[in-house]
């Protein structure tokens, strides 16, 4: 990716000024965005995706987010905190701006098959814990899911959760565990 | 099945995690393909829009790519305002300097008119009236009744109707004071122009001093009374002599105290008619002694009164007139008479320095009227940022 910019950057400069030469690197911030970008895209996806339960909005909004993500990567400061947490910020400004869009508040209608690869081979109870844990997760409020997404679909840790919602850890921590007492309820309701 | 309540943690995270939804390949070979190209802009919706283009070119340009150009405009816009106030300082000074520098004040009356005109006589026509409206409507009757004892005397009307100050039942004292800038050759055939027009006008020069000094920094003064008739074109006059620098006139309504020494001069003189009568009908010594004495008394207060009466009137009759003659660094402007001066560095610094003087004017007046028009945009733009988030965290519940 940085290499395509590098060129690009090159080809403008001789467009733009004869004077210029091919000596231009990608920019340190080129480099890093381009590492996040490759550890985080599919994490920033299955949030989204957990949150919206809709994979055609997931995608449009994954694509938006690291676009904005992108655009912004030069006004990036490591002291706000880690730049994991921050690419999820974006991204979650992204979802619940489409959440606010569509005006649906993530009540989509859930279509489990597109959010989760079937495993190819499963048992008959398998079977029924993922449709139970689907329909609870399906019933749970966005601001509890969002927080399972973040910490089972993403894999950020209580901190980033923290950093990305703007609370401290703890409460991270203390809303976690309630939204997953939460689903456990609606999944047994659920079976 | 074991319910999920009963499921321990690390047995419910396994579940959350086989069930993490995974993009498609076609989208993460897209999305890579985007990536690789630095995610290049997608033309938004509307984007055939022009102002939808503007508002994307705004939320998407650096601040750098804002302020640019307009800081390029503010510069602009302050450059052109400069040169217009310099061009419109600098342009006719003649009339300028004669106009910005006059002001007549109503003293007495709290009323102020400001006026470019170099004949007094219509701005007390108008003034005077509006003026005593209020504190001197009660002295109205008195005012009518003696209009014959402050009927002007000496040079009051002499020759020009008397108009300008013996308007119906007015009397206004003027002072007015004038400097005029002149070449350092041509204070003395200024001052003699001063003396002929002082002349002219039935005026009385009070004192004048000359001074030539070295021929730069000659100067002359004089202190001088103005038939008060006269003196709007005396100081039409005046102006001819040279360039106006500074011109200012003051008035004064005096009618009240004229008014009141005029009734108190009528009681006496009745009184003293009435003690005449008295002393002649005085039958004993012992009486006549004590008549003739309230007599003398009398008419020494009579006697004061008239004087007091006869100041007032000279007061309102005679205007005081300063007329300051200047030459050298500053008496004339750029654009006056003074063009056989050459024009150097020093009159470039000096030029430099105005024009800075009214850019940064121009700037302290620009951010006068940007700054709170800045700091309500700043309000907008939290109070914005802040429903934005108030309203995506409301997208959740």
């Amino acid at each position: 990716m940085m290499d395509a910019a590098w060129r690009r950057s090159t080809r403008m400069s001789q467009a733009g000024a004869l004077l210029a030469t091919p000596t231009e690197k990608p920019r340190e911030a080129d480099l890093a965005f381009d590492d996040l970008y490759r550890s985080s895209r599919d994490d920033v996806y299955a949030y989204v995706a957990g949150l919206l339960r809709d994979a055609a909005a997931a995608e449009e909004v994954t694509a938006i987010a690291f676009e904005r993500a992108y655009r912004k990567r030069s006004r990036f400061d490591r002291r706000r905190g880690e730049p994991r947490a921050w690419l999820f910020g974006i991204a979650r400004n992204a979802a619940l701006d489409e959440l606010r869009r569509r005006g649906r508040q993530a009540e989509l209608a859930a279509e489990p098959e597109d959010l989760a690869a079937v495993p190819a081979v499963e048992s008959a109870e398998q079977s029924e814990r993922r449709l139970a844990l689907n329909a609870g997760l399906a019933t749970l409020a966005p601001r509890d899911r969002e927080l399972i997404a973040l910490k089972f679909f993403a894999g950020l840790a209580n901190a980033e959760i923290a950093t990305v919602l703007g609370i401290s850890e703890s409460n991270a921590g203390t809303r976690l565990h309630r939204a997953l007492t939460k689903l456990r309820e609606a999944c047994d309701e659920a079976l | 099945m074991k319910p999920f309540s009963e499921m321990r943690d690390e047995e419910l995270a396994a579940a959350l995690r086989s069930l993490r939804p995974e993009p498609s390949p076609a989208f993460a070979a897209e999305l890579d393909q985007r990536a690789a190209a630095g995610f290049p802009r997608r033309s938004p919706q509307g984007a055939r829009n022009p102002f939808a283009r503007f508002l994307a070119w705004l939320r998407n340009g650096s601040m750098m790519r804002l302020l640019i150009p307009a800081g390029g405009v503010a510069v602009a816009a302050i450059a052109v305002a400069t040169v217009m106030v310099a061009g419109s300082n600098s342009g006719s000074a003649d009339s300028e300097v004669a106009t910005s520098a006059e002001s007549v004040e109503m003293s007495g009356s709290e009323s102020t008119a400001v006026g470019g005109s170099a004949d007094l006589a219509p701005l007390t026509k108008q003034a005077a009236p509006e003026a005593a409206a209020g504190a001197e409507a009660e002295a109205e009757e008195a005012i009518e009744s003696s209009s014959i004892q402050v009927e002007p005397h000496g040079f009051k009307g002499a020759g020009n109707g008397g108009a300008a100050v013996t308007a119906p039942h007015r009397d206004v004292e003027r002072a007015s004071q004038i400097t005029i800038g002149t070449k350092p050759g041509e204070v003395g055939e200024a001052s003699s122009e001063v003396f002929e027009t002082v002349h002219r006008y039935d005026g009385i020069v009070l004192n004048s001093s000359t001074q030539n000094g070295s021929g730069t920094q000659a100067e002359a003064n004089f202190e001088l009374l103005i038939p008060s008739g006269k003196v709007g074109d005396a100081m039409a006059a005046f102006s001819r002599i040279g360039e106006v620098v500074n011109r200012h006139e003051t008035t004064t309504d005096i009618t009240a105290p004229t008014v009141g020494a005029g009734e108190r001069l009528q009681d006496s003189q009745a009184r003293v008619e009435g003690l005449l009568a008295q002393l002649s009908e005085a039958t004993s010594d012992t009486e006549r002694e004590v008549v003739e004495a309230e007599l003398a008394s009398e008419r020494r207060h009579a006697a004061n009164l008239k004087a007091k009466l006869s100041n007032l009137h000279r007061r309102a009759n005679l205007s005081h007139v300063s007329v300051r003659i200047v030459s050298g660094k500053g008496a004339l402007s750029p654009g006056g008479s003074d063009k056989d001066e050459s024009w150097g560095i020093g009159s470039a610094l000096d030029d430099a320095g105005h024009l800075l003087s009214v850019a940064a004017g121009v700037t302290i007046v620009a951010l006068a009227v940007l700054a709170p028009l800045l700091l309500l945009l700043v309000l907008a733009w939290l109070a914005g940022r802040a429903w934005t988030r108030r309203a995506r965290e409301r997208a959740l519940t």
